[in-house]
């Protein structure tokens, strides 16, 4: 099978021509949310909750992400004012994501942990966890892009939109991570599509 | 072949990547943008995070000595003195929680026997453990399992909750109004009572009463909910109609299609029931419906209240129909519940230090909000 990494082909031109209306609305969110506002909280939270949601996917046991994702955004919400650049919120909240991912992973290390497919939530094969444990393997870089692409439904443009990347560095994530995965996979029992 | 599928979902789709997002896009992102303090409820916390910070790092030396000088000079004063103005000092801006069972988690960190949880932090209980929270000195909370619940805000005569998810049940010894609890669809706040709250992972909900009395509120739409009945609550609509526990199953079912129906047929149907096989006691219910239901409708649900509890001589029946306050509010005042003017009050804020203990001895002058729909 072979791919082909087309990092030079166009984007499209819509997307790249709403760029500074892009980076004008969400620097009048973030000034909005930042008086209080909490209907603009609202719109910030639904633009950006699928990366923190994968960022703490790759990092933290299954059953705990949804709470850590909305600490993660009580946290930014409290800290705000500390954002200088409006425009850099994306890689902010990516790095509060990152960093409360290590805090929660320090303090429960000398916990027992519990397996991510403990009976009683919703039946999910032990092929689709081998698959997240070898996803979790992978380079930083490869990991939050193929997560955010592969459960969260983000494309590359919204994936380098939301995490400050380049759509080029965002296609060249996708490609390695996916090469990779391939790769680990193969040589883990994964069987590929039928 | 291309990575355009891998990079858009353009292009020829690629056999992996689509079983791979089949199978992991289960796991995709679905919790809802959590409870936030409103700008001036942080700024409140936050001067309250400085004046505890002030008080122990500069203060201290020179309370102690105060408190020193206190014990000194008279015994008689600290034997009469309110408790409650030392605790207040002490646990300002965070509750006292202990756990019940389990490992219950403040944040990030497992809590052990006892703790504290401040403004902003987050209690979160697994399925196998609970907890139980001090509301400051005016009541308990218990978390049941699976429950998150956050500290929103805390100072003297107003203390709110967020629940995300889960279960809780509060005992609040207080004036109306003090203690409220914010979920994705609703806000329960406390009339005096003991009652449990639960929150569904969509955010939906129900309030159930066991003493008192609960106000449930979103965007304008209000439930006052007595004793012995319970609301549920859902996004699209928030609280809705209260119904009496001991109602059957069938009356319940009609009622929540009143609310939240969306085929015009089934409602209508489902309306008619509710007039028809309504008791004499559900004329509460009936009675919260008459500002949900639309206009054409209104009539026949008044005629069903009227034929329970017939319309004080005072009101016109065009009054009710629209939904004059005073109306509707005498006509609430004979439906052998309590009077509307006192679950009215609780909007009002308390005069500070009045050391009022019963919400019957409020002497506040009755607000008129707006019927919620």
């Amino acid at each position: 099978m072979e791919h082909v990494l087309e990092i030079g082909r166009a984007l499209p031109a819509g997307d790249l021509l709403t760029l500074p209306a892009r980076t004008a609305a969400l620097t009048a969110t973030i000034r909005a949310v930042a008086a209080g506002d909490q209907d603009a909280f609202g719109r910030l939270y639904a633009d950006h909750v699928r990366m923190v949601h994968a960022i703490l996917l790759g990092r933290i046991p299954r059953r705990d992400v949804d709470d850590l994702v909305q600490d993660v955004f009580i946290a930014a919400y409290t800290r705000i004012r500390e954002l200088r650049e409006p425009a850099a919120f994306g890689g902010w909240i990516a790095t509060i994501a990152r960093n409360r991912a290590t805090d929660y992973l320090r303090h429960t290390r000398e916990q027992v942990e519990l397996p991510d497919d403990l009976p009683g939530g919703e039946p999910i094969d032990s092929e689709t966890f081998a698959v997240l444990d070898v996803i979790r393997a992978l380079p930083e870089a490869y990991r939050d892009t193929l997560l955010m692409r592969l459960v969260e439904g983000m494309s590359g443009l919204e994936i380098a939109e939301r995490s400050g990347l380049s759509p080029g560095s965002v296609r060249v994530n996708l490609h390695r991570g996916m090469k990779l995965l391939r790769e680990k996979l193969g040589t883990d029992g994964w069987h590929g599509h039928e | 072949m291309s990575d355009y599928y891998l990079f858009d979902g353009s292009g020829a789709p690629d056999p992996d990547v689509v079983r791979l997002e089949q199978m992991l896009g289960r796991w995709r992102s679905t919790t809802s943008a959590p409870l936030i303090a409103t700008s001036s409820e942080r700024r409140t916390a936050n001067a309250e995070r400085r004046t505890t910070y002030f008080g122990v790092r500069f203060l201290g030396p020179a309370l102690a000595a105060a408190a020193a000088i206190a014990v000194m000079v008279g015994v008689t004063w600290y034997t009469t003195a309110s408790p409650t103005s030392a605790e207040a000092t002490v646990g300002k801006g965070s509750w006292q929680v202990a756990v019940i069972i389990g490992t219950p988690r403040i944040g990030a960190d497992a809590l052990v026997g006892e703790g504290r949880i401040s403004v902003g932090q987050t209690l979160t209980t697994d399925a196998g453990s609970r907890a139980r929270l001090d509301v400051s000195d005016i009541g308990q909370v218990t978390v049941d399992e699976r429950t998150r619940v956050r500290l929103v805000e805390t100072r003297e005569g107003h203390h709110r909750l967020a629940l995300d998810r889960g279960t809780l049940h509060a005992t609040i010894t207080a004036p109306p109004g003090q203690f409220v609890v914010s979920t994705p669809s609703a806000t329960a706040t406390d009339l005096g009572c003991i009652y449990s709250l639960h929150v569904n992972d969509d955010g939906s909900g129900l309030l159930s009463v066991e003493v008192g009395w609960v106000a449930f509120e979103e965007r304008g739409r209000e439930s006052f909910v007595p004793a012995g009945a319970s609301s549920r609550t859902g996004r699209i609509n928030g609280p809705g109609t209260p119904r009496f526990d001991d109602t059957n199953e069938a009356f319940r079912d009609a009622l929540d299609e009143v609310d939240n129906g969306r085929d015009a047929g089934r409602k209508a149907a489902s309306l008619g029931y509710v007039l028809a096989y309504a008791r004499p006691r559900d004329a509460m219910t009936l009675w919260h419906l008459i500002p949900r239901v639309d206009p054409p409708d209104r009539e026949a649900v008044v005629d069903a209240l009227a034929r329970r509890v017939p319309m004080p001589a005072a009101i016109s029946r065009d009054a009710v129909l629209s939904l004059d306050r005073d109306a509707l509010d005498q006509w609430w005042d004979t439906l052998g519940l309590d009077e509307a003017t006192w679950w009215r009050k609780w909007k009002q804020p308390l005069p500070t230090g009045s050391g009022v203990s019963s919400k019957k001895s409020l002497a506040t002058k009755s607000r008129k909000p707006t019927v919620g729909r």
